[in-house]
């Protein structure tokens, strides 16, 4: 760990070559348009648990978001295709016994594979967070090199440091397809998993680089990657990776949890920011960004 | 043929735990290990085809890109091979998902009597393995390896290990005499801890004839019936309409599951006897003396009834498994306090996991259930680097690691944020160390058109068993933890929480709950079935339960086993007939297995049969009958009869290396490895977090969370405790940690006017005995001062007790170096939890000061009090002169400064706890990481009211006791210049001074009165003294 302290200033720097989040535009919509909104499936049950704050900043995203068990998908009680955005949350599904989100790919991949495989076909938006990006990787839908089917070719595993650890990361954002774009170049997120750290073979990581599919880096403050530095790189992940997407960028994993940072207050560093920096400045905080931005590509692509 | 499947990392990929073990091993015991290689081990037993065995292997539990396994024994390069197993009945989870997970890929059903079971394998390479020669002489020995399994990875109550020593042919191999030779073609074999009991349930009829043959019985079948208990017993089943009532069910004599239901039912956990008991107190120094029939209802019923009175946002307390407070005009909150420290104290990974999964049940289980929202955590355990005689069955170093990992598995798990807790180490908690684990839920106050507070049972509605099955585990549990730690305890009631049965169990439960589909629920904690099912019977007026309906782990069972058994992980709950159908079908639709196991009555009477035979039959005004209240004797002998005295200390030399030396003490140093192992984030609504400054590390006065996301309001949790101050005097113990609580809270920018508190005693044993308790009315006598300080702090500052726990022997009998026992009791220990609703969450407050320039206050007296203190304690002494807090002048301090900090004066505030103003100062310099410089003269002080100090020396206190005095009532503010008249303004009248600046020069200063610097020392010497002791550690 280098001895700089971190600078102040890290609720997400604009990126230079994109406009403000067109904030006002989603929320007309998700007053008024009920019958041309978003619907996001929150899929729980079985020890997953981020899925409360999860459905909130959909919401807060402007989308309609449902809370929805899986047995509720797979007895058809609800339908996966009747929704535009599914999200596979945090949590320890069947307690991670097994590696972490095996038992929860087991599961999907048996019940609702075909199901998940037109969801995807037809263009839908998936994101997988810590367990549900475990969960998209023991699939085989990420990385998501062929189209049209499972193939498990990269790995989330025991973090180096050997431990469950909760910190914030410095993230670098790269410039990919990903529909779920905070729209800064660095923020920050919490990590909270024992097995998050990102493994594959070096063919894979060439492809993953070469078709812009690692979406997010941990970072050190300053910006630059963090070189598997502890514990800027809370796990130990190949080449500081954080998250990835599928190559058409609609399918998105990471760790780190976007739906922890929903609100101001969130960020461990807020009560200092408020004395330091004009408080006018205030911006949405990339998590609920990073939902809004898909949520509007969504409407865009999906709906009209 | 059973199939036993083993699961590597791929050779390249770094192996974390194995890394982790062969670390300790080398610290705690000197020995070179290479490195380690871990291998899980599934066992199925079950008949699988090959096809559907590849199946499993490759589909669901080898990674394709970093594992490998395989149905043989994988060969990894050792030396060593260590294999560790649970032992048959112990709960193994994972083993369970591994066969939930395999019925699901095959889409059957294992047939019954089918299971998995995990286990672990190590592969053990020594250090300057391969070479020879002398080298030779430093190799491992096979009781080397023991040591490493024994006293790394496994405890012999729940599990049972096997140590192979690795030769490298199979040539060399045959010549070996030894047993434990490796052989790789075998592995560790087949081992199934599969539990089969050769046994048929029969109800026993019990002969009482005597007092002392129910005593004899009570003995022989570990019921810990108290003595005294007895004759009530016995005349209530000789009563002639008892006895008439009893023969029209078909029973005569008592039966077992009578008198282990009521075995239970009058335990010290369950009854709270001491709490209910009569002491009769003497002061010996003044002649004192008072009569107090009942702590419970004197000290905590009383003040808290008093106070909710006048407190409109006190919805309920006392009677539910936790207290209820108002959140918003939409929302309740729920809290209460447990220990389980007995358990723990045994097992310390499945004591504490089964303790945090447990509290979890309680807010789950008031009103009509709440979501759990978050969890906190206090630890007292023996010293980390104990090197002394004595011989605790755990190890403090390795008894912490494993209750801290229970607690992060438990919390992690189950979705529950933990964004507090504590860590105290003295050696007095080697007999039996404490966890203290607190839940807080959240309600709506309406569900389907109701209070959500108010519930009951009615005759008619059915009693359903929710969750997991029972077994044999955890019988015994609350009867063994009434009483003292020894190696005669029975270790059947130690278990291993499952958190994951819980969350799905939690999930269904709100949802039905939501549904309207729920009359009353409560949970199955100390005494099972018995307890649950006994106490809700009491608002229908009996209870009709058919125990061979009620689903078990595996066959067996005796009858009083099922009733009183204390398996995890189970609510009870009574359901309208008409909506049992719809229970049951959303019960299946979360996984969560729920069984109609009777019927509730107006009968009177608890009333139990198995397969139509009527097996208990207790009426339920049993247990309001006469049964003798428990009597002590309370004898206070002041600290100073007692021959306490204030050490002859002059002042040290060299400040800056002892507050170096201070903030490297192990109740002072950071813990941050601990905290940061607890997931304090989930559910989004994170605050003010466990650790807060500019690098995030320096622990929070109290944490805040935001419980409804729609919303900005939040709770505000802290929790204190000062044990060490009891060696003087419980009473003051009692006033500085309830008061210290309160000032965290204020500190945040809690709501001084909304403050609860739970209350939970860990005591000693305080039944007199000349021999085994000589001090026994001691502890009793500390124990109603505790009392006395609490109901008066609680009355004044106007925190009523929403819940509370007592916990009675905290007493060990350890082996010394010589054969010798000695009994070890823990100091007596309060730990205090307050609760507060933030009313803005954007306006919470955190400990580090923000910019240089702001003006450094402290608020409140600093007094000639280093008794029990840190400082005393460094330097080896006690002292007499104990921090003490006047709770009547503080309030108004704190609700000044609560004002302050809502008109947005206040940048920084901290309560200034253990260690005193030195340790604190350096707290804040490092949560800033901003310079501080400190004029410590200027500090307001006095001479405590004990002390005989005159006036001039009064106001001249010593620098080192300005420095390290533990006075209650004092906090650290800091203030923008431009806002410092007007938060002056605001404390007008109270104990005020500027006592510095914050400065961009990254130094503490603290200069005395003659104006030169008594310290000057970088931040960062003062956090590599804080984080050196732990700081390796993750």
């Amino acid at each position: 760990m280098t001895s700089a302290s971190m600078p102040a200033g890290r609720r997400g720097v604009e990126r230079d070559d994109l406009a403000p989040a067109p904030v006002e535009r989603s929320e007309r919509r998700s007053r008024s348009a009920s019958t041309a909104q978003v619907r996001a499936l929150v899929l729980g049950g079985y020890g997953l648990n981020c899925d409360a704050e999860t459905a909130h900043v959909c919401r807060l995203a402007g989308a309609d978001a449902q809370r929805v068990h899986i047995n509720e998908l797979i007895d058809g009680k609800q339908r996966l295709e009747s929704f535009h955005i599914l999200a596979l949350i945090g949590g320890f599904a069947w307690a991670d016994d097994h590696g972490a989100g095996v038992v929860l790919a087991t599961k999907l991949r048996r019940h609702l594979g075909e199901a998940l495989l037109r969801f995807i076909a037809a263009g839908r938006y998936v994101i997988g967070i810590c367990n549900g990006f475990q969960a998209l990787v023991n699939l085989g839908i990420l990385p998501g090199f062929e189209v049209g089917r499972f193939r498990r070719e990269v790995a989330l595993t025991y973090n180096d440091c050997g431990n469950f650890r909760d910190q914030w990361v410095q993230l670098r954002v790269e410039r990919t397809p990903c529909v779920f774009d905070p729209r800064a170049r660095q923020i920050e997120l919490p990590v909270r998993h024992a097995e998050g750290k990102f493994v594959a073979p070096p063919d894979v990581l060439t492809r993953l680089r070469e078709q812009r599919q690692i979406v997010m880096r941990y970072a050190r403050p300053t910006g630059e990657a963090a070189g598997g530095e502890f514990p800027w790189n809370p796990n130990g992940a190949q080449d500081d990776i954080a998250g990835i997407c599928d190559p058409t960028g609609r399918i998105f994993g990471l760790m780190p949890h976007p739906e922890a940072y929903n609100h101001e207050t969130n960020h461990p560093d807020w009560t200092r920011l408020r004395w330091q920096e004009d408080r006018q400045s205030a911006q949405e905080p990339p998590g609920v960004t990073l939902f809004r931005q898909a949520v509007s590509s969504a409407q865009e692509r999906l709906l009209e | 043929m059973p199939a036993r499947l083993e699961i590597a990392l791929r050779p390249e990929l770094f192996d974390a735990e194995g890394a982790s073990i062969a670390r300790k091993a080398r610290d705690y015991f000197g020995y070179e290990i290479d490195e380690i290689r871990t291998v899980r081990v599934i066992t199925m037993d079950a008949r699988l085809s090959a096809g559907e065995r590849q199946r499993l292997r490759a589909d669901l539990f080898t990674n394709p890109v970093t594992e490998e396994s395989s149905y043989q024994p994988l060969d990894l390069p050792a030396d060593w091979v260590i294999w560790v197993g649970l032992l048959p009945g112990v709960k193994d989870a994972a083993g369970e998902t591994a066969a939930e997970a395999i019925e699901d890929l095959l889409g059957r059903p294992l047939a019954s009597g089918e299971a998995c079971y995990t286990s672990k394998l190590y592969f053990v390479r020594e250090g300057g393995s391969g070479l020879s020669g002398a080298e030779e002489e430093r190799r491992l020995t096979r009781n080397d390896l023991a040591r490493v399994a024994r006293e790394l990875l496994a405890n012999d109550l729940i599990q049972r290990w096997q140590v192979w020593r690795v030769v490298p042919s199979a040539t060399a191999r045959e010549a070996e005499s030894e047993a434990g030779i490796w052989d790789p073609s075998e592995g560790i074999g087949y081992v199934i801890p599969r539990v089969t009991l050769e046994h048929t349930p029969r109800v026993t009829e019990i002969p009482v004839g005597s007092d002392a043959e129910m005593l004899r019985v009570s003995a022989e079948r570990d019921l810990f019936l108290d003595p005294r208990d007895v004759p009530a017993i016995r005349r209530y089943f000789s009563r002639r309409r008892v006895r008439e009532a009893r023969r029209r069910v078909g029973l005569d004599r008592p039966t077992d599951v009578e008198l282990e239901y009521i075995a239970q039912a009058r335990s010290d956990h369950c009854n709270h006897n001491t709490f209910r008991g009569r002491f009769d107190y003497v002061d010996r120094a003044s002649g004192e003396r008072l009569e107090i029939d009942s702590l419970f209802h004197t000290f905590i019923e009383e003040p808290t009834l008093e106070i909710a009175r006048r407190k409109p946002w006190v919805i309920s307390v006392l009677w539910d498994n936790a207290g209820v407070g108002r959140f918003d005009e939409r929302h309740f909150y729920t809290i209460t306090g447990e220990t389980h420290n007995s358990p723990s104290n045994m097992e310390a990974y499945g004591g504490s996991i089964t303790g945090i999964v447990g509290v979890y049940r309680d807010p789950l289980g008031t009103g009509k259930g709440s979501k759990l929202v978050l969890g906190t955590y206090g630890y007292c355990v023996g010293p980390r680097d104990y090197a002394g005689a004595l011989r605790p069955r755990l190890h403090p170093r390795r008894l912490l690691d494993g209750v801290i990992e229970g607690v992060r598995d438990g919390g992690n798990k189950s979705g529950i944020p933990t964004p507090f807790g504590l860590v105290f180490q003295d050696e007095s908690y080697l007999g039996k160390c404490l966890v203290y684990v607190t839940a807080v839920g959240i309600m709506p106050s309406e569900v389907a058109g109701g209070r959500s507070d108010r519930k009951r049972t009615s005759p008619g509605e059915l009693v359903v068993m929710c969750g997991g099955r029972v077994g044999k585990d955890g019988i015994h549990g609350v009867t063994a933890s009434s009483h003292i730690y020894s190696e005669r305890i029975p270790a059947g009631h130690v278990q291993i929480g499952d958190p994951y049965t819980q969350k799905k169990m939690h999930d269904f439960l709100l949802v039905a709950r939501d549904r309207g589909l729920i009359r009353f629920i409560t949970d199955c904690g100390g005494g099972g079935l018995s307890s649950a099912v006994g106490e809700s019977a009491r608002f229908a007026g009996g209870v009709e339960v058919e125990l061979d309906r009620i689903p078990l782990k595996y066959d067996g069972l005796d009858q009083w086993e099922i009733w009183i058994s204390e398996s995890q992980e189970r609510m009870v709950v009574s359901v309208a007939p008409e909506q049992i159908q719809a229970f049951l079908a959303l019960a299946a639709e979360h996984a969560v297995e729920a069984t109609v196991i009777g019927r509730y009555t107006d009968s009177g009477y608890v009333h139990l049969t198995y397969e139509g035979q009527t097996c208990a039959y207790v009426s339920l005004d049993f247990f309001q009958s006469d049964f003798p209240q428990w009597r002590f004797a309370a004898e206070w002998v002041p600290p100073a009869a007692r021959g306490l005295a204030e050490p002859v200390l002059s002042e040290p030399r060299d400040h800056a290396a002892c507050l170096l030396a201070m903030l490297a003490r192990p109740n002072i140093a950071s813990k941050e490895w601990i905290a940061r192992q607890y997931d304090h984030e989930v559910q989004g609504g994170s605050v003010v977090k466990p650790l807060a400054g500019a690098r995030r590390d320096v622990p929070s006065d109290a944490a805040v969370v935001r419980p409804v996301l729609e919303s900005t309001r939040g709770l505000a949790i802290t929790q204190t405790l000062h044990p060490t101050y009891s060696r003087i005097d419980a009473y003051h113990m009692t006033a500085v940690t309830i008061d210290e609580a309160v000032r965290r809270l204020i500190a945040v920018g809690a709501d001084p006017e909304h403050i609860g508190g739970v209350d939970n005693f860990c005591w000693p044993e305080i039944t007199y005995h000349p021999e085994r308790n000589p001090d026994g009315k001691l502890k009793a006598a500390q124990l109603v001062r505790s009392c006395l300080a609490m109901k008066r702090s609680c009355l004044a500052m106007g925190i009523p007790l929403l819940s509370g726990k007592d916990s009675m022997y905290i007493d060990g009998a350890l082996a010394g170096a010589f054969g010798e026992q000695h009994r070890v009791s823990g100091l007596p220990t309060l730990q205090f939890t307050a609760i507060s609703v933030v009313t803005d969450v954007t306006r919470c407050v955190t400990l580090d000061p923000k910019v240089a320039g702001h003006l450094l206050y402290i608020l409140g007296v600093t007094r000639d009090e280093l008794g029990g203190s840190e400082y005393y304690e460094m330097l080896g002494e006690t002292g007499l002169h104990v921090p003490q807090a006047d709770p009547r002048q503080l309030l108004p301090m704190y609700r000044a400064l609560a004002a302050a900090s809502e008109e947005g004066h206040v940048a920084s505030a901290h309560a200034i706890g253990r260690g005193g103003l030195g340790v604190h100062l350096a707290l804040l310099a490092m949560a800033g990481d901003l310079g501080l410089e400190v004029e410590l003269w200027r500090a307001p002080c006095a001479a405590p009211p004990a002390s005989r100090a005159t006036a001039t020396e009064a106001a001249g206190l010593r620098e080192d006791r300005l420095l390290y005095a533990e006075s209650a009532g004092r906090l650290l503010v800091t203030v923008p210049t431009e806002r410092s008249s007007a938060f002056e303004a605001r404390l007008t009248g109270h104990p005020l001074a500027a006592l510095g600046v914050v400065c961009r020069d990254p130094r503490l200063v603290v200069r005395g009165r003659r104006g030169a610097p008594l310290l000057d020392l970088p931040i960062s010497a003062l956090r590599d003294a804080w984080q050196q002791r732990y700081g390796e550690l993750i």
